[in-house]
């Protein structure tokens, strides 16, 4: 695909934004510049830019020589440079596209994720939404779907506190494994492939903080919650799973299988002398006890190569396998 | 870019834009040297009896861009000339490139839809949502506002993803080098995709593997290395192929189960319970999965914490993934 990407995104999205606003000048019939920019979002400028290359289009003769005629846009000039308003007195294309399959199977398939939310789920007219979609896609939606999730008990809470504006006391399970309860203020929840994240303000540590909604052993009510500025925390971040980290651990794996603990954000990633495709990085955990499952995750690609923690790993590993001896002998 | 015959620079966009009010505006049909000697960003470049060859390579790609976002291009034989390229005439099909009449879309439905639209964080889906939502603002409808505090996004960030759809847009065959989880290399596959569908946060590949000769599901995190699309045209995937997979790999998940037990109160135990679908046995807890080799990943990674019961393999998964922590950290 030749698409190179600029402010208006890749040479197709530009080419859909054309096919999309001429249908939409012709229906207005007059419409100013600054309101089409509004109505789709972008800016005045683009809009400018846009109506002047289709002015200039047209549907070509034999000759190569665009027609005059019906085959041509017709604007009018004065009006448009003079007072930035948009009348085309002819237009050879008058009609909305449709939409691709693959466009109507994202739609449907991000329109299934909300209705998998709390909120939604009385919402029955979400179906006749999804079929006109269905209809309205050019050659049948693409064969590309998602299943959302349940939402779980705990996440329907949360959410019912959020909107209330109520304060919680959860008790909660941190990825170090440490068990308390935090009193929090909920101010947003994410899902990333169908896992829950809460963005709270934390009262019990004095700072907005992130809990993995699966983390949730229990959640009650705890009064009313304080007003919270919005958080601007990028929900891409949110599921890096890095803790503040004390202990800086370092190991060696096969450069491919890096995307394995993307989620522990390894730094410091160079390739190992004499060994072809082979990489070391290092992450931070909050305590040398938590290097088990970073070496679980290795398992075929790599090994941790700083001692003490290789040595923790390794005892994390017999006390596993001797837990599990024992319950396969009871 | 490439200039007129004035110098004027004719951007991709506009080119593509002649080009579909070309092939609309043709009752009959316009021939590939009708199209390149007459459409602007084309006829510039054009030599009358000489090399287009550049030119034509143009042409293949604007198709391609066309049909990716859904527009109905028609090629067809001059009667009595079938199979001769030079005589294929190309148009648009007038009937079926306008979204049908009776499709319209309240405000609200507009404002869900730009939520469903948010959904998709990166990759091809995104792009794909982000220019549907373009289309139908081109209905002219006012998008109502909505503010929820509830973000769920999903990703498709496989490497093989945006390959895969591709492949499924044009009805095209793949290859790839899969691992199977166990087997020490990769084995090549030759796939017709059918479906690309997202359960439990993991994308699925369903296709009829031709060197097989059946149906096959596939795990996009293990492709290993790219897939490559094929010249050869893939079987036609049946219209309910996305909703089949998703309905299959529910059964799946439904009869796979295993037993565990758990430490109480560990994060393990939470964390398990909190999973959907978990049924709690007493005092041990059973989990469903569509794939055991992914359920020994997560199990492993909580170490002494949990103890397999059922089925035995999944005991052996896991003891082997801790065995290997331990051999490999000596």
């Amino acid at each position: 695909m030749a698409d190179r990407r600029d402010a208006g995104g890749t040479s197709t999205d530009r080419l859909a934004f054309l096919l999309a606003l001429v249908p939409y000048l012709i229906d207005q019939v007059s419409v100013s510049v600054d309101e089409a920019a509004d109505h789709f979002g972008t800016t005045p400028e683009r809009i400018r830019r846009a109506v002047e290359l289709i002015a200039v289009s047209g549907v070509p003769d034999a000759s190569g020589s665009v027609l005059p005629g019906s085959g041509m846009f017709d604007i009018d000039w004065d009006q448009f440079e003079e007072q930035s308003i948009i009348r085309f007195r002819q237009a050879p294309l008058t009609e909305q596209p449709r939409l691709s399959g693959r466009e109507a199977a994202a739609l449907i398939a991000g329109l299934q994720t909300i209705m998998a939310l709390p909120d939604y789920a009385e919402r029955d007219d979400l179906w006749a939404l999804r079929e006109k979609l269905a209809r309205g896609s050019a050659s049948g939606v693409a064969p590309v779907a998602v299943a959302p999730g349940d939402s779980s008990e705990t996440l329907q809470e949360v959410r019912r506190a959020q909107s209330a504006g109520r304060r919680l006391a959860l008790d909660y399970v941190s990825g170090d494994g440490d068990r308390e309860e935090r009193l929090v203020d909920p101010i947003r929840l994410d899902s990333i492939d169908g896992v829950w994240y809460l963005r709270a303000w934390c009262l019990t540590r004095g700072a907005e903080r992130t809990f993995r909604v699966d983390r949730i052993a229990s959640v009650r009510s705890a009064g009313t919650a304080d007003e919270h500025p919005a958080s601007t925390a990028d929900p891409a971040s949110l599921f890096s799973g890095a803790a503040v980290g004390t202990v800086r651990v370092e190991f060696e794996l096969h450069e491919a299988a890096l995307p394995l603990v993307a989620d522990y954000l390894p730094d410091d990633v160079r390739p190992v002398d004499g060994g072809p495709g082979l990489v070391r990085a290092t992450v931070e955990l909050s305590n040398v006890a938590k290097v088990g499952r970073l070496a679980a995750r290795l398992v075929g690609a790599g090994h941790i190569v700083t001692p003490e923690a290789a040595t923790e790993a390794r005892h994390w590993a017999e006390r596993a396998i001797a837990a599990q001896n024992r319950r396969l002998d009871s | 870019m490439t200039a007129d015959a004035s110098g004027r620079r004719v951007s991709a966009e506009e080119r593509q834009f002649s080009l579909v009010l070309a092939l609309i505006a043709t009752e009959t049909g316009l021939t590939k040297t009708q199209i390149l000697s007459t459409v602007e960003g084309y006829s510039a470049r054009f030599v009358p009896g000489g090399d287009n060859a550049s030119l034509e390579r143009q042409f293949e790609r604007d198709k391609d861009d066309l049909r990716e976002l859904g527009i109905p291009l028609e090629t067809f034989d001059q009667p009595g000339a079938d199979g001769d390229t030079k005589l294929q005439r190309y148009r648009v099909s007038r009937a079926e490139y306008p979204l049908p009449d009776d499709i319209t879309f309240s405000s609200e439905e507009l404002a869900l839809l730009g939520l469903a639209g948010q959904v998709w964080r990166e990759g091809s889906l995104s792009d794909d949502s982000r220019r549907a939502l373009t289309k139908l603002r081109g209905l002219g409808v006012a998008v109502g506002a909505t503010v929820i505090g509830v973000a769920p996004t999903l990703r498709a960030h496989d490497r093989a993803h945006a390959p895969l759809t591709l492949a499924i847009s044009r009805g095209r065959q793949v290859e790839f080098d899969y691992l199977k989880p166990g087997d020490a290399r990769p084995e090549h596959r030759r796939v017709s995709p059918q479906a690309l569908v997202q359960h439990e946060g993991r994308w699925h590949l369903q296709g009829f593997d031709e060197g097989k000769g059946g149906e096959r599901t596939f795990l996009l995190q293990r492709i290993v290395g790219g897939v490559r699309l094929r010249t050869d045209v893939a079987r036609e995937p049946a219209s309910d192929a996305a909703e089949r997979a998703l309905a299959d790999l529910r059964t799946l998940w439904t009869q796979q189960r295993a037993t565990v037990s758990v430490t109480p109160g560990s994060e393990a135990d939470v964390v398990l319970r909190n999973r959907a679908g978990t049924e709690v046995d007493g005092d041990v807890l059973v989990v469903h999965t569509t794939d055991f080799q992914l359920l020994a990943d997560e199990l492993a990674g909580f170490g002494d914490e949990v103890q397999v019961v059922s089925p035995r393999a999944l005991v052996d998964a896991v003891l082997d993934r801790w065995m290997h922590v331990a051999g490999s950290h000596g």
